[in-house]
Formats: structure tokens, C-alpha cells, sequence
């Protein structure tokens, strides 16, 4: 009832505190000059911008890349968990929803990291305690040695049921993709059945998950072209939105690139998308798409969050920015980590 | 005489009281306008404080140009009562 008497004031307090963060966040001109730099002087970069605390409290314990890399986590972590704090009413549980991706991926990379015999430290320093489980608890599951221990430890969380029957064949196929699609699956169709359940707001969050799901699908498919993948692939879509498992199949299965982007533009309405599928006719690279898909999702999101100005939309719109620019920086610091030339730095980056 | 006399306080009485009245009302009404268009840019403006405090000085002002509607209600009551 709170979100209904209290009328739009929180809406319009929220929105324009996720307004003022997204025009704090790095400029693309910034970018071009942080590719220039070499890591102390990156460091020394973010020290000066929000990341100032993390820096700061890190520095005596961490130094170089293990830095960068710990403290932007910590950074994403943080302001995922103050958004949450802010955030009003029905906003608060869209938004805890949507963060809900970061268990699955948490949870993943420590299953993965574990399967390949990396250090717990090293596992914690990509962990983004932003969802349900918090650094406690996921500090609980990096002492954990056994990845059906991990998954146990996991019982009573919406994710267990599908991990734990997944497992074993993920564990005998040492790979983790089977149970990863799954659980994203299962994380759409919650979020669809959240924005179709009748709360207030519902339908501007409704938009976004079917962009999101859009996205994801088409970037699929594109992964999936490029494998040349032959098997049965209907199991791979998300349902929900464009695609149905069918059309997914057929498209996938379409042996011309040409024919394929022409077959991909009659379905898809969004004129950002249709303009970034004419550009990807001419060859280009797996990365160099799914960069371009990143930007014409978030382009998208922008023209939402302009259309809904009080709604989940600037939430999820800044949400998603400051991701990619933690996302960014982490590749630019790994970059200069290992002396890779600046122009393939440059293709890793959304800008 | 006298009755004519009656009627004439009567209906002076009665204009001065709707005068009153639409004072009461310029105020009150421009009032309420004042504070549903503060309600939106208060909230934006604490929002945007909290987010970086120098720009409390702009944000002020801008919260405090609806009140040119209930000082525009101000003056038609004194207007009609004066």
C-alpha cells in the first residue's frame, strides 16, 4: 500500500538520484584517454572518480591488476546494493529481481573457478555480491571444496532446484553451459511472470525484459551460427518475447549470412536494431556484434527511460550503464595487464 | 424606508462576504496549485542534493518558482478585499 498512498514523490526522488549517477559515470572521451594509460596511471584515474573509497580502503592490501580488479567489484556491489536501498515500493522489488542475474553468476563463476582449480581469492575478486546472497554467504560457498557441497549450501534459494539436478551431467561434461542456460530460463520467466502480475509499473518493466530477452536471443543466435552448431538448438531460447523456439531453430539453421540478417530484420520491429543488423551484413566479428547489440540495447533503454521518466526504466537504465562501465574498465585494466595493443583493447569496450 | 435601508446592509453585507470569499478561495486554490507542482520538484531536488550538494543553490530556486502561483492568488484576495 506504501508505493500506492505516497503517490510519485519516491519515484521522482529516485529517478533523479539514478539521473544525477548516470552523468557521473566515465565519458566516452575519458575512455579514449584511460586507453592510452598505463595501468598505475588507471588506477590512479578511478581513484579520482567514484571509485575513490575502494581504492583507497584496497590500496595497502592489493596492488596492480588484483587493485583495479577488487575494487571495481566492490564499487558495482556497493551501488547495486544503495539502489536497492533507495528504491521505493515496487521499484524495490523489480529492481531486487533483476539483480537476481548476479546469483546465477556469482554462483557459476565459483562452480567454474572451483572446477578449475583457481584460488578462492582469486574467485572472490569477479564476485559481485549484488542479488540475495551477500559476501557472507558467498564467502561461506568459496570455502566449500566440493561443487555438490556448493550446491547444497544453495538449498531453499530459488536457483538449487535446477543446480541440483543439473550437476551431475554438468560435472561429467565439465561444463556448466547446460545448467547456466537453464537458470537464466528460469530467471526470465520469474521476471515476466513479476511484470505481468498486475503491480503498478509492471508494463514499463515488462518492456524492458522483452528488449533484454530480445537481445539475448539474437546474440544467441549469432554465437550460435558462428559454432556451427547442428543439434537441436529450440532448448537454447528464452520464450517470451519475439521468438518462439521454432522461428529460434529456423533462423539459426539459415546456412547465408545475407539470408539470415534479411530473415532476422523481418522480425524484429526495433529501428536501432535494424539499422545495427544493416551495418553487421559486411563482415565483422562475433565480439564486434555482440558490442553493437550492447549498444542499441542500451540506446533503447535510454529512449524508454525518456519516455517513462518515473519509472523502473532510468533505475534499470543506470543499473545497466554502470555495469558496462565496471565491464570496461575491468577489460582495459586486463588489456595493459597482459601488453595487448591498444586497438583490440579498444573492440572490448562499449563506448 | 427602514426596509430599504435593511436591504441595502443586506446586500453590502453579502458582497463583502463574497468578496471574502473569493479572496479565501484565490489563496486557497493557488495554494494547492503551488504545492502539487513543489511536490514533483522538491522531491527531484532533495533527490539531486543528495546526489551532489552543490547544486542546493539551483535546486532552491527552482523549488520556489511555483510559489509566483499562490503570490499571484495573494494578490487578487487583497486586491478584492482592499
Amino acid at each position: 500500500m506504501a508505493e500506492l498512498s505516497s503517490g510519485p514523490v519516491p519515484y521522482v526522488y529516485v529517478c533523479t538520484r539514478m539521473r544525477v549517477r548516470k552523468s557521473k559515470l566515465i565519458p566516452r572521451e575519458d575512455y579514449v584517454r584511460i586507453l592510452n594509460m598505463s595501468l598505475p596511471e588507471i588506477t590512479r584515474f578511478i581513484e579520482e572518480t567514484e571509485y575513490k573509497k575502494e581504492i583507497d580502503e584496497l590500496a595497502p592490501s592489493f596492488q596492480g591488476i588484483d587493485l583495479v580488479e577488487l575494487a571495481l567489484s566492490w564499487n558495482l556491489a556497493k551501488e547495486y546494493q544503495e539502489i536497492q536501498k533507495i528504491t521505493p515500493g515496487v521499484l524495490k522489488r523489480f529492481t531486487q529481481s533483476y539483480l537476481l542475474r548476479w546469483d546465477i553468476q556469482n554462483v557459476l563463476t565459483i562452480l567454474r573457478g572451483k572446477a578449475q582449480g583457481m584460488s578462492a581469492g582469486k574467485i572472490r575478486e569477479v564476485l559481485v555480491p549484488a542479488g540475495e546472497l551477500d559476501r557472507v554467504f558467498l564467502d561461506r560457498l568459496l570455502k566449500e571444496d566440493s561443487p555438490v557441497r556448493i550446491v547444497e549450501a544453495l538449498k531453499g534459494h530459488s536457483i538449487y532446484q535446477i543446480l541440483s539436478e543439473g550437476l551431475d551431467a554438468a560435472l561429467e561434461e565439465e561444463s556448466f553451459a547446460r545448467i547456466e542456460n537453464e537458470l537464466y530460463k528460469q530467471f526470465y520467466a520469474n521476471l515476466l511472470s513479476e511484470a505481468m502480475s498486475g503491480l503498478r509499473g509492471g508494463k514499463q518493466f515488462l518492456e524492458y525484459i522483452m528488449l533484454d530477452i530480445d537481445i539475448t536471443n539474437i546474440r544467441n543466435m549469432f554465437r550460435l551460427r558462428m559454432d556451427r552448431l547442428q543439434e537441436d538448438a529450440r532448448s537454447m531460447v528464452v520464450q517470451g518475447s519475439t521468438f518462439s523456439a521454432d522461428e529460434f531453430q529456423h533462423l539459426i539453421s539459415i546456412d547465408d549470412q545475407k539470408e539470415f540478417i534479411d530473415a532476422l530484420k523481418a522480425k524484429v520491429r526495433l529501428k536501432p536494431l535494424i539499422a545495427m543488423l544493416d551495418m553487421v551484413e559486411s563482415e565483422k566479428s562475433l565480439r564486434e556484434i555482440e558490442i553493437e547489440l550492447i549498444k542499441v540495447q542500451l540506446s533503447q533503454m535510454e529512449s524508454l527511460s525518456k519516455l517513462n521518466p518515473f519509472s523502473i526504466h532510468p533505475i534499470l537504465t543506470y543499473l545497466e550503464k554502470k555495469k558496462y562501465e565496471i565491464f570496461n574498465l575491468r577489460a582495459i585494466a586486463r588489456g595493459k595487464e597482459v601488453e595487448l595493443p591498444v586497438d583490440r583493447i579498444r573492440g572490448y569496450v562499449v563506448m | 424606508m427602514a426596509e430599504l435601508d435593511v436591504a441595502v446592509q443586506v446586500a453590502e453585507a453579502s458582497q463583502l462576504g463574497m468578496k471574502a470569499l473569493g479572496a479565501g478561495l484565490a489563496v486557497g486554490l493557488t495554494g494547492i496549485g503551488t504545492g502539487l507542482a513543489e511536490m514533483s520538484i522538491g522531491s527531484a531536488a532533495v533527490g539531486a542534493t543528495a546526489e551532489n550538494k552543490d547544486v542546493f543553490g539551483l535546486v532552491l530556486l527552482l523549488t520556489v518558482i511555483p510559489e509566483t502561483i499562490v503570490i499571484f492568488g495573494l494578490v487578487v484576495g487583497l486586491l478584492l478585499l482592499f
